[in-house]
């Protein structure tokens, strides 16, 4: 019996090694493009309702929070539907390769905003600046097994990041815009990057 | 209506590949599927212990199934031959490694029912 259990474990370990050394195709640009959009529409939202952001950073958590929230929703879903499809027989091991590498950057970031929101109200203007920032690292570290271009999405939300932090105080806190952009562009930005290598990894297995 | 379908065995096992399964082409195609980028001949003869011929041979066999591809070169005037598993070949041995989990499944759940079975038997 214990020999059964031993070929099972092998099973196992070789399905974990072929994962390692398989690129992740489970994220849908379909998906993310729509995400992208999304940010840009909370954004417009934000503009439209909540005239003074700075002095009402509660809605403006609600307005961020519920946007986010919905997407991981649809990428979440997608991503386990689009994974089941491509990665025929190593999906557990592929969705829990996404979820270990992205997740933790994830958890940091409601971490710190459970954090300012308790104990630095004051400082909320810092938010959108570290969202994008901890969101970044989340793509630094899915870099092992997402197409290599996506190095320099994640650049660019460190960029936007650092960008806000520097400019984000007094008048331009939490503007629609400290979010809206780097997000809708950064989010087309993935979108763009996953087409164009499903596309390459396409023709390349023909 | 009656079905005319052969009812089908519980322990068919129709996709476990014979191209695959032999022991020797196995432990090639594990050492390819584990190294997407492929492996150049030597090493995999050393991961397998095959001798050239044994592993040229299984070689052949496993290209002609379009499981591998093998390309040739020349590196400092020397042949160099280099294996990598195709898409299919991939796809191929992670429907036989299912098959041959459930196989294992299969045993284990045979034996626990023994094992059960024995337990609740009243001795005569």
């Amino acid at each position: 019996m214990a020999d059964l259990y031993k070929a099972l474990a092998q099973i196992h370990a070789i399905r974990g090694q072929m994962a390692r050394g398989t690129e992740f195709h489970g994220y849908g640009p379909e998906t993310v493009t729509a995400t992208g959009l999304l940010a840009g529409a909370a954004a417009a939202l934000q503009a439209a309702v909540l005239k003074d952001p700075g002095d009402h950073a509660a809605r403006f958590l609600l307005i961020w929070i519920s946007t986010a929230a919905l997407a991981v929703l649809v990428t979440g879903l997608q991503t386990i539907t689009r994974t089941r499809r491509v990665h025929s027989g190593l999906v557990s091991h592929m969705i829990g390769s996404a979820a270990e590498s992205f997740l933790p950057a994830i958890g940091a970031g409601i971490l710190v905003t459970l954090i300012l929101v308790r104990s630095a109200p004051r400082e909320l203007w810092m938010l959108p600046g570290l969202w994008q920032i901890f969101y970044g690292l989340g793509i630094f570290a899915s870099c092992r097994f997402v197409p290599r271009q996506m190095l320099a999405v994640g650049v660019w939300f460190l960029a936007t990041g650092a960008l806000c932090l520097t400019t984000g105080t007094g008048g331009h806190a939490l503007s629609p815009w400290e979010m809206g952009f780097p997000f809708g562009i950064g989010q087309l930005l993935i979108a763009a990057v996953l087409k164009f290598s499903y596309r390459e990894a396409d023709e390349d297995a023909q | 209506m009656r079905s005319k379908k052969p009812a089908r065995p519980g322990f068919a096992y129709d996709a476990l590949d014979s191209v695959i399964h032999e022991r020797a082409r196995l432990s090639v195609l594990t050492s390819l599927v584990t190294h997407p980028k492929g492996l150049a001949f030597a090493d995999l003869k050393s991961m397998c212990a095959l001798t050239d011929g044994n592993l040229s041979r299984h070689l052949q066999v496993l290209r002609g199934a379009k499981l591998i591809e093998i390309t040739k070169d020349v590196d400092r005037n020397r042949p160099h031959t280099f294996c990598r598993i195709t898409a299919n070949g991939r796809k191929r041995y992670l429907e036989y490694l299912a098959v041959l989990e459930q196989v294992i499944r299969d045993v284990v759940a045979g034996e626990q029912s023994d094992a059960a079975g024995e337990g609740t038997q009243v001795p005569a």
